[in-house]
């Protein structure tokens, strides 16, 4: 569609009652976790909004201290960078031969989607049972395993859209000029899929690193940052666990807000 | 035809031996899907019907049926039903979010402010799910926000207990979390409407409302049925918000297959689990046929 809007006139009070909708979604998405972030600046044992003067990030600095907390978010860490680095790749590769497919496109299009509707927990069961099965030990590898599966489809579909954007004459181009296929892939696909990679990865590594339900039954003896702050939560939260929310919300607000500002420095 | 085109201008990135390139590229992706996605789902079904073994905490290969039966037991039947019927609800309230939502971002949105506002709605899905729905207590519990305000504006007297650890809670901290599932495949379906036949519509004197019912809806009515589905599939599935916001015993099917396992019975969680899996499946071959949903969700790629 246009830059401008699809109806622009009279709209018989559709206009003012769907906005409405619209910001009553984004309220119920975006309050909640803007009142967490408030409320964790608060310095006292009890919850609640204090006025901005007396703000504190005495639960912050807590957080330095928590040993367990930080093993966790070192093995999320690690866990959500090797997914990463291994869906990125895949998605791309995915996404590349799905543009090329005639006879199973539809068919590979749904297996590739389909992983994101399968529970997590029950494709956690079914992994762990196969992981007994073969007398496979628990450890961040099979977290990893879980997670690829997991974040494919993500990384699928971020791919897609950034080959979309590249016109097919840019490739046919180079083949003309004697590039090779590979040539033309490592020389004129890839660097124009730069900031497509950098988003997949990126992507990734946060579906990784909150990732709950199928590292439930695939961790090892060192348990992920989720399953740390599940711990937590249930048990009389100290107000640490409030920072700590806090601060995994900044965190991947930061990391996707960063990657929009790249694209629409970039489209400009 | 429209698909024949994009085939034609889709770039051969491997151009020349058609098929084979193709082919050897999908094989990683495809290996690691089977491998770690669909291996361990068609283990769940086959052992389903295998004997559990109390001699060794496992199964052993007898053909059995004996946890279906325990699956769909009178204490545990209530269970599914009751997480298909929280499921319905969060994916009916979702829906009548998502198309007026959908809408106001495809019809009265320029397109900057529509691609702000689609990223908005779609950033809190690569956030922490624990975290916002940990969040929601602080808004819903006895000393929350919404108690607070409610009190402080003299509307109640006593805080109101229901708003926390209640299906209340549950649903609305699953509407929240699956939200973009029901919006992005309106989106997708709105953007495969031509702006001339809404101009049509207009030119030839239907105000909004009539233009909305009899042209739009009926264009964009295999997205609001997926999103509908989504919602509901991914729904199914929930498990921290019921574990965080639920009351007390309120359990889900991922929490019963979780409480089955910590008593290790393998073949009875096996069971659940295969059910809800055909359940699901059931429901996407339904979107697929009747929808085209493979269709709807190629639209990302143009």
């Amino acid at each position: 569609m246009s830059e401008a809007a699809a109806i622009g006139g009279r709209t018989q009070g559709a206009g003012p009652l769907f906005w409405a909708v619209t910001w009553l979604g984004l309220a119920i998405i975006y309050a909640p976790a803007l009142y967490l972030l408030l409320a964790s600046l608060n310095p006292g044992e009890q919850l609640g909004l204090v006025s901005p003067s007396a703000f504190s990030l005495v639960w912050y600095e807590a957080l330095l201290h928590d040993r367990r907390l930080l093993a966790a978010l070192q093995e999320s860490a690690w866990i959500g960078g090797a997914t990463a680095l291994v869906a990125a790749p895949l998605g791309l590769m995915a996404a590349m031969s799905y543009r090329q497919m005639r006879r199973w496109r539809d068919a590979f299009l749904l297996a590739v989607l389909l992983a994101m509707f399968i529970p997590g927990s029950i494709e956690g069961l079914g992994l762990s049972a196969l992981l007994k099965a073969t007398s496979i030990k628990s450890s961040w590898l099979t977290v990893v395993a879980g997670h690829l599966v997991w974040t494919l489809p993500f990384t699928f579909t971020v791919s897609l859209v950034g080959l979309a954007a590249i016109k097919p004459v840019t490739i046919a181009a180079a083949r003309d000029l004697g590039a090779g296929p590979f040539r033309a892939f490592v020389d004129v696909t890839l660097p124009l899929m730069r900031n497509s990679l950098i988003a997949s990865l990126l992507f990734a590594f946060l579906l990784s690193l909150n990732e709950f339900a199928r590292a439930y039954y695939l961790v090892g003896r060192q348990n992920t940052l989720p399953l740390h702050m599940f711990g937590a939560m249930n048990s009389g939260a100290s107000p640490t666990i409030y920072a700590f929310s806090g601060l995994v919300l900044i965190v991947s607000f930061a990391i996707i807000g960063g990657l929009l500002m790249r694209r629409a420095a970039a489209g400009r | 035809m429209a698909e024949a085109a994009q085939r034609v201008t889709a770039p051969r990135l491997f151009a020349g031996r058609i098929g084979r390139p193709a082919f050897l590229l999908a094989l990683p992706p495809l290996i690691v899907l089977a491998a770690f996605g669909a291996a361990p789902l068609l283990l769940i079904v086959v052992w389903s019907f295998w004997t559990f073994d109390p001699a060794t905490y496992w199964i052993k290969p007898d053909f059995t049926l004996v946890n279906y039966l325990g699956a769909l037991s009178p204490d545990r039947t209530p269970v599914l039903a009751r997480t298909a019927g929280l499921a319905l609800l969060t994916a009916a309230i979702s829906t009548a979010i998502a198309v007026p939502a959908a809408s106001a971002l495809c019809l009265f949105a320029r397109s900057r402010l529509r691609a702000l506002l689609l990223a908005l709605f779609t950033i809190p899905f690569f956030t922490s799910g624990l975290v916002r729905a940990f969040a929601w207590r602080l808004v819903l519990g006895r000393d929350g926000f919404i108690n607070q305000a409610l009190l402080a504006l003299g509307l109640i007297h006593a805080p109101l207990e229901w708003l926390l650890f209640s299906d209340f809670a549950v649903v609305v901290g699953m509407v929240a979390a699956d939200l973009p599932f029901a919006i992005v495949p309106i989106v997708l379906a709105y953007a495969g409407i031509e702006a001339s036949v809404l101009r049509a519509s207009e030119d030839l004197g239907a105000g909004f409302w009539t233009t909305f019912r009899r042209v739009v809806l009926p264009l964009i009515l295999p997205g609001v049925v997926s999103g509908f589905l989504f919602v509901f599939v991914v729904a199914i599935g929930a498990s921290s918000e019921v574990q965080l916001l639920g009351g007390a015993g309120v359990s889900s099917i991922s929490i019963m297959i979780n409480d089955v396992m910590r008593v290790v019975n393998f073949p009875l969680a096996f069971a659940i689990a295969t059910l809800v899996v055909v359940m699901l499946f059931l429901a996407l071959l339904f979107a697929q046929r009747l929808l085209g949903l493979s269709k709807l969700l190629s639209e990302l790629g143009s």
